[in-house]
């Protein structure tokens, strides 16, 4: 099972969604929610309550739509509910463990749950646990576990089955630094054997290492998706400038400036001007220009773009 | 803690069908409550209690063949009673509330499990449980009488085992529902657990207030409801003034009604909001 269905959904996209429609009462949670979900790491991005957690419920059947379609794997999740739930693994967000089992009993009665042997369950959380680093602890009770082994077991249970495709829902919640470098690292490894995975989460520097395709989502609609070294290479050919110089000499300068360019921003600071803007054709003309005008150049650097920049701006545009 | 430097591997196993894995629910619940040192007390005391004596009164004592009477009678014990409640209210009590507690139905019913195989495995599990001790032990008892019987008719001695047999697995049946009814209602096991008690209690209460108006009001109690269908199993003549619709009517509400609430609750919980 677990061999054939990844070759499937290695081929084109692993989730697509049109226009859905979730509904909890009078909150509309997603509303005409469409989008693309390629294999690899992507990354679900989006403030709270931005529907994260429920697209992925709705992905899982836990959820359904109102309205629109929704296809995984070549799937629907509202007739093959069983078959697509023999191929994912689900990390939820908040707390779910059983506090009367330890760690270890824990992932191999829902690995058994997910159709393992017993004889098959016990190595493999053995082998899953010292996967995640849960060492001597797996013998306690989890309900005596810190929030970080918490998400260690947490995802251990979604990983044991050895499924296709990973949701995880906010999987570095409530970990410390290093706790977190740990998680994404092992998202990393998982999504190195060729899984699907996608993460959700509110935290960009995260989602900027592991992902290779980010989904961002606002009120409950796709604002933003894409590659993630797409979205942030629209930032190519930002530059910031730095200048001094008389303030007459300055103005004008700024006038010249955005006859042939796209000026973005300018701002001043004790007799300093930042000016942001967008050069695609070297700094050669800039530079005359500022000869001309008798302004000095003190610095001119590319503007890197983040995701976070790509985020808020996103988030912005609908508001 | 620290990360092993090992990568991730996959596992290549047969899966088991789906069908079967509800089995794996009851098995850990019965697992588990016999881990539990309360229970494990109440299913002592209550086998020297209840057990015990019907077994040494008619075993040791001489008699032709096992009877209806006597099956019945023991059956119907204020004790044999008792201790079911007691048991169903413990051994229900953690069934659903803590699933709901600790989140982790979400596990369950994000898996490849169907809601109605969640509920199946854990009413399985606690019918497992709760017929250890008013299936198994009657039985028990029925056959040593057999055993050690001076009459030839060991046919119609068995025939009352086998009603015996049927008596215990009712009585688990139609205690259950209203055990994991409780365990649904609330995510506090107490609650649960002595939210069931008290709802068999108090229905004794009320039932034997209002009998004295009319012995119809005596189906209120479900201890009455049940003696009255363990003489039906067993053949034997109910009073004369017994309501039969009333009584069908009894065991229909204490019985479908709470088990369908429990079905609902976790279908909402599966499937949608
Ligand atoms: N069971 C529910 N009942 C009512 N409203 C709900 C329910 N689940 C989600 N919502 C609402 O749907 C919206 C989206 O919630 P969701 O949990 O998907 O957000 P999220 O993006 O995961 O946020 P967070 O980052 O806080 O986890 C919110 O307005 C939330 O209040
Ligand atoms: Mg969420």
């Amino acid at each position: 099972m677990g061999g054939s269905s990844s070759d499937k959904v290695g081929e084109g996209m692993m989730i697509s969604s049109a226009d859905i429609e979730v509904r909890f009462g009078n909150i509309v949670a997603l509303d005409q929610f469409s989008v693309q979900v390629p294999s690899g790491i992507v990354g679900l991005l989006g403030p709270n309550g931005a529907g994260k957690s429920t697209f992925i419920k709705t992905v899982l059947g836990l959820v359904l739509p109102a309205s629109g379609t929704i296809n995984i794997a070549g799937l629907d999740p509202r007739k093959d509910v069983l078959a697509i739930r023999d191929m994912v693994g689900y990390m939820p967000e908040h707390d779910c463990l059983v506090e009367s089992m330890t760690g270890l009993e824990m992932v191999a009665y829902f690995g058994r749950l997910s159709g393992m042997s017993l004889e098959d369950s016990i190595p493999r959380s053995h082998e899953v646990l010292d996967f995640v680093g849960l060492g001597e602890e797996r013998y306690r009770l989890t309900g005596t576990y810190s929030t970080g082994m918490k998400q260690r077991v947490k995802l251990a249970q979604a990983i044991v089955h050895d499924p296709a495709i990973l949701f995880l829902d906010e999987p570095t919640n409530g970990m410390d630094p290093v706790g977190r470098e740990e998680m994404l690292e092992l998202i990393g490894r998982i999504g190195a054997s060729n899984k699907s995975i996608l993460v959700s989460s509110h935290i960009l520097q995260d989602m900027e290492k592991v992902c290779r395709h980010v989904i961002i989502i606002n009120n409950g609609r796709a604002v933003t998706q894409g590659p993630l070294q797409a979205l942030l290479d629209q930032g190519e050919g930002r530059i910031r400038l730095k200048v001094r110089g008389a303030p007459s000499a300055l103005t004008s300068f700024v006038a010249k400036l955005r006859q042939r360019f796209q000026v973005t921003s300018v701002s001043e600071e004790f007799g300093q001007m930042t000016i942001l803007l967008l050069n695609r054709e070297g700094s050669g003309v800039v530079m005359e220009m500022a000869i001309n005008e008798g302004v000095q150049v003190r610095s001119y650097t590319p503007d890197k773009i983040t995701l976070e920049d790509v985020f808020i701006r996103s988030v912005k545009e609908v508001v | 803690m620290g990360l092993d430097p090992i990568g991730y591997r996959p596992w290549n196993g047969k899966r088991t069908q789906h069908e079967r894995r509800l089995f794996i629910i009851s098995e850990r619940i019965v697992r588990e409550k016999f881990k539990s040192t309360p229970l494990l007390a109440l299913f002592v005391m209550g086998m020297l209690l209840v057990h015990f004596f019907p077994l040494v009164m008619y075993a040791m004592w001489p008699h032709a063949q096992l009877t209806a009477e006597n099956m019945s009678s023991y059956m119907q014990g204020g004790i044999f009673f008792i201790f079911n409640v007691l048991l169903v209210s413990i051994v229900c009590s953690d069934l659903i509330s803590e699933d709901m507690r600790s989140s982790s139905i979400v596990l369950y019913l994000s898996r490849a499990l169907r809601p109605e195989h969640y509920l199946l495995g854990k009413w399985l599990g606690a019918m497992v449980v709760i017929c250890l001790f008013t299936l198994v032990p009657p039985v028990a008892v029925g056959l040593a009488i057999t055993a050690t019987q001076s009459g030839p008719d060991y046919l119609a001695s068995l025939g009352v085992v086998g009603q015996t047999a049927i008596s215990g697995l009712w009585t688990a049946l139609f205690l259950v529902p209203v055990g994991m009814l409780m365990s649904a209602l609330t995510s506090k096991r107490t609650y649960a657990g002595v939210g069931t008690f008290m709802f068999f209690f108090i229905m004794t209460v009320i039932s034997s207030i209002l009998q004295p108006f009319s012995p119809d009001w005596g189906l209120l109690s479900p201890q009455i409801v049940l003696n009255d269908t363990y003489a039906v199993i067993f053949g034997m003549h109910l009073p004369a003034n017994t309501n039969f619709a009333l009584l069908a009517l009894m065991v229909l509400v204490l019985t479908v009604p709470p088990m369908w609430y429990v079905y609902d609750r976790i279908m909402r919980k599966g499937v949608g909001k």
